[in-house]
C-alpha cells in the first residue's frame, strides 16, 4: 500500500484534529486552568472555596464567579474600572501595575485579603501585603468590616493607590504587557550593580530560594516537619496542597535567614 | 519529440502542485499557532476573541506531554503551564508517527516549517552549496546531539517540575517574543537558528530539538516507511539532493534513517524521476519487468 502527499496532508489533518474532537467528546481536553479554586477541608467552611488558592491567572470574572463577590466591586476596590473590559484581566498584572507602595504590595495577595475579608472567611495574607484604600471603603459600605475598626484596616493595609489608577493605570497595563522585556532588563541590570537580594519570605518564594539563601534541605525539612516539595514550586501552593497554614512555619525560616544574612 | 516535452511539463506542473500540499498544511499550522499565541497575549490584557479558547503556546505543544510523563507517573499531575492537551497531543503525535513516521516534523511542527522558509533564502544565496557546506563527519557527528539536549530536558524538568527548556527554547521565543516571558538565552538561541538556516537547513531539527529525537526513533519501526525500489532507480541521486536532512535514500532499500521527517521530497512525486521508484509504503516493492520499461522517463 502506497501512500501519497494528499494522503499524508488528510492523515496529519485526521489525527490531529481528530485527536483532538475526541479527547473534547471524551471530556479530557483541557487546554488551561480549571479556575476552580480549592476548598476548605475542615472546620467551619469545610467545602467551601478557599481564597488563598486565588491564583494570577484567575481574572475578576474568575474569582467573582467562584466566590459571588461582585465584579464591578472587584474591579472598583483596586481601581481598574476606567480600562476596556476590565472584568476580563488577570489578577497577575496588579503587580506590574501597583506593585510596592510605601512598603506594601497590591499583588495577588491583595485578592485574596480583600475576597477574605468580604466573606468573612479565614485567611492569613503574607506579612508586606496591602490593599487599596478604596478596597478598605467597599468593604465598609458592603458592611462586610465594622465601622469602629475601619481605622485598624487602614493601618494594617491600606495603600494610597490615587495616583496610579484611572489612565496611569491603564498605560502601565499596556505599557506592562507590551514593554515587560523593558522592565526585565532592569531588574537584571540591578542585579548586575550589586543591589542587595531581598530574602523576605513570600508565598510565591520557592524551596531553591530558600536553599539559595543558606538554609540546607535537612533543615527546612526539620522546620516544617514534612518532605520538601520540588525546588521550584512556591511555599503557599505547597502549604496549601498539605492543608497547613503557612503562617505557622514563615516566621521561623525567616528567623533562620535572617540570622544567616 | 513535442510530446516528450509536453509529457515532462506536465509531470514538471504536478510536482509543483504536489509540493503545495505540504507547504499549504504548514501554513495552515503555522498559523494556528501564531493565531494561538497571540490570543492569549490579548487574552491577558482583557482582550481576545471570546469564543477562541485562551490556551496558552505550552498547552499546545506535545513537547509539554512529553516532558511531564515523569511527573504525571509520579504524582498524577502535569508540569507547570502544561494540561492535559499537551499530553494528548503527544498520544496523538506519536500515534500518527507510528504509522508514518514523523511527519509531525515535516508537516506540522510550525518551528520546522519556519527554517525551511528560511532556507529559500539561503538556496538563493549559496546555491547547490546550500545544506552541504557541513563537514560530514563533523555533521553526522553533531546529529546525536539532540539525543543529549532530549536526555537534559527531560532530567532537568523531571527533577524540577518547571519548564526550564523554555528558556533555551527559539520555538517559544518565536512565538512569544512580543510576551515578555522570554529569556534572553531563548532569544540568542532564535537568532543562531535563523543565521544557521541560511547555511544549513532545518540545523534545530538536525542538532538539537529534543521531541525530533524522540520522534526520530520511531523511523526504526514505523508502519509506512520511505521505500526505493533498486529495481527501477536509475541512480541519478536526486533522491539524496533533495532531502533537507542530508539522508542517502540512493542506496537505501527501506529508509531507516533516525532524520527522516517524511517530508516526501525525495519520493517519485517529487525528486525521483521515475515513477514508483521511492515511495511511502508499507510492504515490499514487486517486481515486473514489463511495468518497469514502461514506468522509465
Amino acid at each position: 500500500m502506497k501512500l501519497r502527499s494528499p494522503h499524508l496532508a488528510v492523515l496529519s489533518l485526521l489525527f490531529v484534529f481528530g485527536g483532538i474532537l475526541v479527547s473534547m467528546l471524551a471530556g479530557v481536553w483541557q487546554s488551561e486552568s480549571s479556575k476552580v479554586p480549592a476548598t476548605y477541608t475542615s472546620g467551619e467552611f469545610a467545602g467551601q472555596y478557599n481564597p488563598a488558592d486565588i491564583r494570577g491567572s484567575y481574572s475578576f470574572a474568575d474569582v467573582a464567579s467562584a466566590f459571588g463577590v461582585p465584579a464591578d466591586i472587584l474591579v472598583k476596590s483596586f481601581g481598574f474600572e476606567t480600562y476596556e473590559n476590565p472584568e476580563d484581566l488577570q489578577i497577575k498584572l496588579f503587580e506590574d501595575v501597583y506593585g510596592v507602595i510605601d512598603g506594601k504590595e497590591i499583588g495577588t495577595d491583595s485578592m485574596r485579603l480583600f475576597v477574605a475579608l468580604y466573606l468573612a472567611r479565614p485567611y492569613t495574607p503574607e506579612e508586606d501585603t496591602g490593599l487599596p484604600l478604596r478596597a478598605v471603603q467597599s468593604l465598609l459600605e458592603a458592611g462586610k468590616i465594622d465601622p469602629e475598626s475601619v481605622s485598624e484596616y487602614r493601618q494594617k493595609y491600606s495603600v494610597d493607590i490615587s495616583g496610579r489608577i484611572g489612565s496611569d493605570a491603564a498605560a502601565t497595563v499596556a505599557a506592562s504587557v507590551a514593554g515587560s522585556v523593558e522592565a526585565t532588563g532592569e531588574s537584571s541590570a540591578g542585579a548586575v550593580t550589586g543591589e542587595a537580594e531581598d530574602t523576605t519570605i513570600k508565598g510565591k518564594t520557592t524551596f531553591r530560594d530558600l536553599m539559595n539563601w543558606g538554609l540546607s534541605e535537612a533543615e527546612i525539612e526539620k522546620v516544617i516537619g514534612m518532605r520538601l516539595g520540588p525546588p521550584t514550586q512556591g511555599l503557599r501552593d505547597y502549604f496549601i496542597e498539605q492543608e497547613v497554614e503557612f503562617s505557622e512555619y514563615k516566621d521561623e525560616l525567616q528567623s533562620r535567614i535572617d540570622a544567616r544574612q | 519529440m513535442a510530446d516528450v516535452k509536453k509529457k515532462k511539463l506536465s509531470r514538471k506542473k504536478a510536482r509543483k502542485k504536489v509540493a503545495r500540499i505540504r507547504t499549504a498544511v504548514q501554513i495552515l499550522f503555522f498559523v494556528i499557532i501564531a493565531f494561538i499565541a497571540v490570543n492569549h497575549t490579548l487574552t491577558e490584557t482583557g482582550g481576545g476573541i471570546p469564543i477562541v479558547s485562551k490556551a496558552s503556546l505550552h498547552a499546545v505543544c506535545p513537547v509539554g506531554g512529553l516532558v511531564s510523563i515523569y511527573q504525571f507517573a509520579a504524582v498524577g499531575e502535569f508540569v507547570k503551564q502544561t494540561h492535559a492537551s499537551s499530553f494528548i497531543l503527544m498520544i496523538i503525535v506519536f500515534s500518527l508517527t507510528i504509522v508514518v513516521g514523523p511527519a509531525f516534523c515535516g508537516w506540522i511542527c510550525p518551528f520546522g516549517s519556519f527554517q525551511e522558509w528560511i532556507a529559500i533564502i539561503g538556496r538563493q544565496i549559496f546555491g547547490k552549496r546550500y545544506n552541504t557546506m557541513l563537514p560530514a563527519k563533523l555533521d553526522s557527528l553533531l546529529r546525536y546531539l539532540r539525543y543529549a539536549v532530549a536526555g537534559w530536558v527531560l532530567y532537568v524538568t523531571a527533577r524540577s517540575a518547571t519548564l526550564i527548556f523554555a528558556d533555551y527554547d527559539p520555538y517559544f521565543a518565536l512565538f512569544n517574543f512580543w510576551s515578555g516571558e522570554v529569556a534572553l538565552t531563548a532569544f540568542i538561541a532564535l537568532a543562531l537558528v535563523v543565521v544557521l538556516s541560511l547555511f544549513i537547513e532545518r540545523p534545530f531539527c538536525k542538532y538539537a530539538c529534543p521531541y525530533g529525537a524522540v520522534l526520530g526513533l520511531f523511523n526504526l519501526f514505523r508502519f509506512f516507511g520511505i521505500r526505493r525500489n533498486a529495481a527501477t532507480c536509475i541512480d541519478c541521486t536526486l533522491c539524496d539532493k533533495s532531502c533537507p536532512m542530508n539522508i542517502k535514500v540512493s542506496t537505501a532499500g527501506r529508509v531507516v534513517n533516525h532524520q527522516c521527517i517524511s517530508c516526501l521530497k525525495c519520493t517519485s512525486e517529487q525528486a525521483c524521476p521515475v515513477v514508483d521508484t521511492v515511495e511511502l509504503m508499507s510492504g515490499k516493492y514487486r517486481v515486473d519487468t514489463l511495468e518497469i520499461k514502461e514506468s522509465r522517463v
